[in-house]
């Protein structure tokens, strides 16, 4: 008898463990297994031998501190502007209005979309004689010969140009976790609070955000990674090392240099763990001050 | 302390449905008013239409014969409390009481007190520190009731405030707010979808359906002097039994003929159906005005189908011309179903209905 219901509870504890056991061999060998080679990879050199000189290398690079700076203001500049915005939209879609779906629909097209289509467009866009500036000249903002150099080159021109293309791929996948985040909402929550004395701008603040904070944590994290990892749009609007940034660089040395001259290949895996390091000290460190390690708050 | 009036309120929804109709009500200072009818009939959306949650679609809304048709929720002057209860998850029961208190201009002092004391009204004041997932439903319960008491509304809205408490819970609930009304005088809307809650609550009710008010009056009002066949069949329970006779002239008698039964008419009933001569007629008996009489009185006999105890009571089902037939009766002596039981019914307590329209005729 007490056997028996020992070794149930064995089972009972092991059950977990044996549950999630595919995922960790799944993870160990696609994921870990490549994480692991590449940082291993980059404290050696072609011959095999440990040596710090990639990651010196990467320190030394002339473009590194550009592509820090490049990285971080992009990465905060957008992520703010596409959080406005997404969430302000999302408020406008959930008060239902008529047409809210098909404006929805419309909203969220620019998600099918490839990077390339949308370099693509946005090129022919901000070329000078392009449709945005023939817009701006048409409704009467800039004058035929005051067309609009988007495409210059120019650090910062090139950077809000960026942040703006981002924006506009972006904002819809950030509008959707928003969205689905407040329909899930009781309705009632909010309409006490009309009751109970709020307005509408201290219901948004002190019950809908609020209520929304798991939501809101979600969309950040998502947009916060992939946000660090900008690169592809960049590389197909202005080429490499034009605005340079962490990945473009790692891409650039381990797919245009390497090919040439393999060191390069051990220099980018130096670059891919700095951007890992990177990215999982924000990561925790956001969840930390969100307060999303407490666990009652959540209640 | 106030009074509030609907004027010719309606709410469409859309072309074909209409939340509440043309609500014409009154609802007087300190009275205690029960919205009741079946799901579907408009109380929620009256009540959200008072509380400004809904923009009307015709009529006004007057507190204190002030016209509130177009004035903000948080301007009205009244609290609700939801069927949800809709207390917020992400603030402590303290905070949750004084959430309205601090829009008020109050001290902090002020405020504590004011929570302190409603939630020691509603016997909460040991859970003012805990979130709302720390809480059983019953103390969710209390916490909406707080939170709408603290503010001290002028009305005072709850809209099935105890239909997800269990059977018992929500018994003592009635009591307790009918003693937090004796105590506050708050006017009160409130809605309901249970006749016996309605019954043993309300001041007067205010019975609905698809919409419409169908009939305004306290408890004993409308259940023995019930408008129409609908409220006679909603209110009570048991419902009322109803029977389609024929009226028959026999000689200067009036007797109603049924299949199972001929009912020889008093003379004060004989004067009601004047109008109603030779015409078919719907008329009503309540269980308990169904007695079980000796077998040389019977007006009728039938073998009892089912029989329900209920401690000094039981409920009998029978079957008569294929329609169930529930009476009610003290358990001197405990039927048991197959036994032959004679019937008569209280003359009295016969309530007659128009056959098409359904309304009541003749007010006793
Ligand atoms: N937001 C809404 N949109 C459309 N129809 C509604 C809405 N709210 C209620 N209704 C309709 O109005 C009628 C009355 O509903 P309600 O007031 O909720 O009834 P009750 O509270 O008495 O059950 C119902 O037919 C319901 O379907
Ligand atoms: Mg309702």
């Amino acid at each position: 008898m007490d056997s028996l219901t020992h070794s149930r509870s064995i089972w009972k504890k092991a059950a977990p463990y044996l549950l999630i056991a595919p995922t960790i061999v799944w993870y160990g060998f696609f994921w870990a297994r490549p994480v692991i080679q590449a940082f291993y990879g980059g404290f050696f050199d072609l011959n095999g031998h440990f040596t710090l000189d990639n990651y010196k290398f990467v320190f030394n690079d002339p473009y590194f501190l550009q592509a820090i700076f490049n990285t971080f203001f992009i990465a905060i500049v957008s992520v703010a502007v596409e959080f406005v915005l997404a969430f302000g939209l999302s408020l406008l879609i959930n008060i239902r209005f008529k047409g809210a779906g098909v404006f929805l629909f419309i909203a969220t097209i620019p998600m099918a979309l490839p990077f390339v289509a949308i370099a693509a467009m946005w090129k022919a866009g901000l070329a000078t004689y392009g449709w945005l500036n023939s817009f701006l000249y048409h409704v009467g903002l800039i004058a035929k010969n005051g067309k609009i150099v988007f495409m210059s080159g120019n650090k910062w021109p090139s950077i809000f140009v960026i942040i703006i293309i981002d924006a506009w791929g972006v904002i819809p996948s950030m509008m959707i976790i928003l969205v689905a985040g407040m329909q899930n909402l009781n309705e009632e929550l909010k309409e006490a609070g009309y009751i109970f004395g709020g307005t509408r701008l201290t219901v948004l603040r002190k019950i809908t955000i609020p209520l929304l904070k798991s939501t809101i944590t979600t969309a950040l994290i998502l947009r916060i990674i992939s946000a660090i990892q900008i690169w592809a749009i960049i590389t197909l609007m202005f080429g490499y090392l034009r605005l340079p940034t962490l990945v473009s660089q790692l891409v650039f040395y381990s797919d245009q240099r390497a090919p040439a001259d393999p060191v390069y290949y051990q220099r980018a895996l130096a670059y891919s763990v700095i951007v890992a390091i990177i990215i999982s000290s924000i990561v925790i460190l956001y969840l930390k001050v969100s307060g999303s390690f407490r666990k009652e708050e959540n209640g | 302390m106030a009074d509030l009036k609907l004027e010719n309120l309606s709410k469409r929804f859309s072309r074909k449905v209409w939340g509440v109709k043309k609500m014409d009500l009154s609802v007087k200072d300190k009275e205690f008013l029960v919205l009741l009818g079946p799901s579907g009939c408009g109380k929620t959306t009256t009540l959200r239409l008072i509380a400004g949650l809904e923009e009307a679609t015709t009529g006004n809304i007057l507190i204190d014969g002030v016209d509130i048709t177009d004035t903000p929720p948080r301007k009205r002057d009244i609290s609700m409390v939801f069927q949800s209860y809709a207390v917020w998850p992400h603030m402590t029961v303290y905070d949750n009481i004084a959430f309205a208190l601090r829009f008020k201009h109050l001290s902090k002092a002020e405020i504590d007190s004011i929570v302190t004391e409603t939630a020691d009204m509603v016997k909460i004041d040991n859970l003012v520190k805990r979130y709302p997932d720390q809480l059983s439903g019953g103390q969710r319960q209390r916490v909406a009731l707080a939170r709408a008491l603290a503010v001290k509304p002028k009305i005072f809205l709850m809209d099935e405030p105890l239909s997800n408490l269990d059977a018992k819970l929500r018994v003592v609930m009635r009591t307790e707010l009918r003693a937090i009304h004796q105590q506050t005088k708050a006017t009160t809307v409130f809605v309901t979808h249970d006749q016996s809650e309605a019954m043993s609550m309300a001041d007067r009710i205010v019975i609905m359906k698809d919409g419409v008010i169908v009939q305004i009056g306290s408890p004993d009002d409308v259940y023995f002097k019930s408008t129409n066949v609908f409220v006679a069949g909603f209110i009570g329970m048991p419902p009322t039994n109803f029977f389609t006779v024929e009226i028959i002239h026999e000689g200067t008698d009036i007797v109603l003929k049924h299949p199972f039964f001929e009912l020889k008419l008093d003379n004060e009933r004989k004067s009601m159906l004047y109008d109603y001569s030779k015409r078919s007629l719907t008329f009503g008996i309540r269980p308990e005005d169904i007695t079980i009489t000796s077998e040389k009185n019977n007006l009728l006999k039938e073998r009892a189908l089912v029989v329900e105890p209920q401690g000094s009571l039981q409920i009998i089902a029978l079957k008569i011309d294929d329609k169930i037939v529930k009476l009610v009766s003290a358990r001197e002596h405990t039927v048991f179903p197959g036994d032959m039981l004679f019937l008569t019914f209280k003359q009295n307590k016969l309530h007659f209905f128009d056959i098409d329209t359904g309304e009541r005729i003749g007010d006793l």
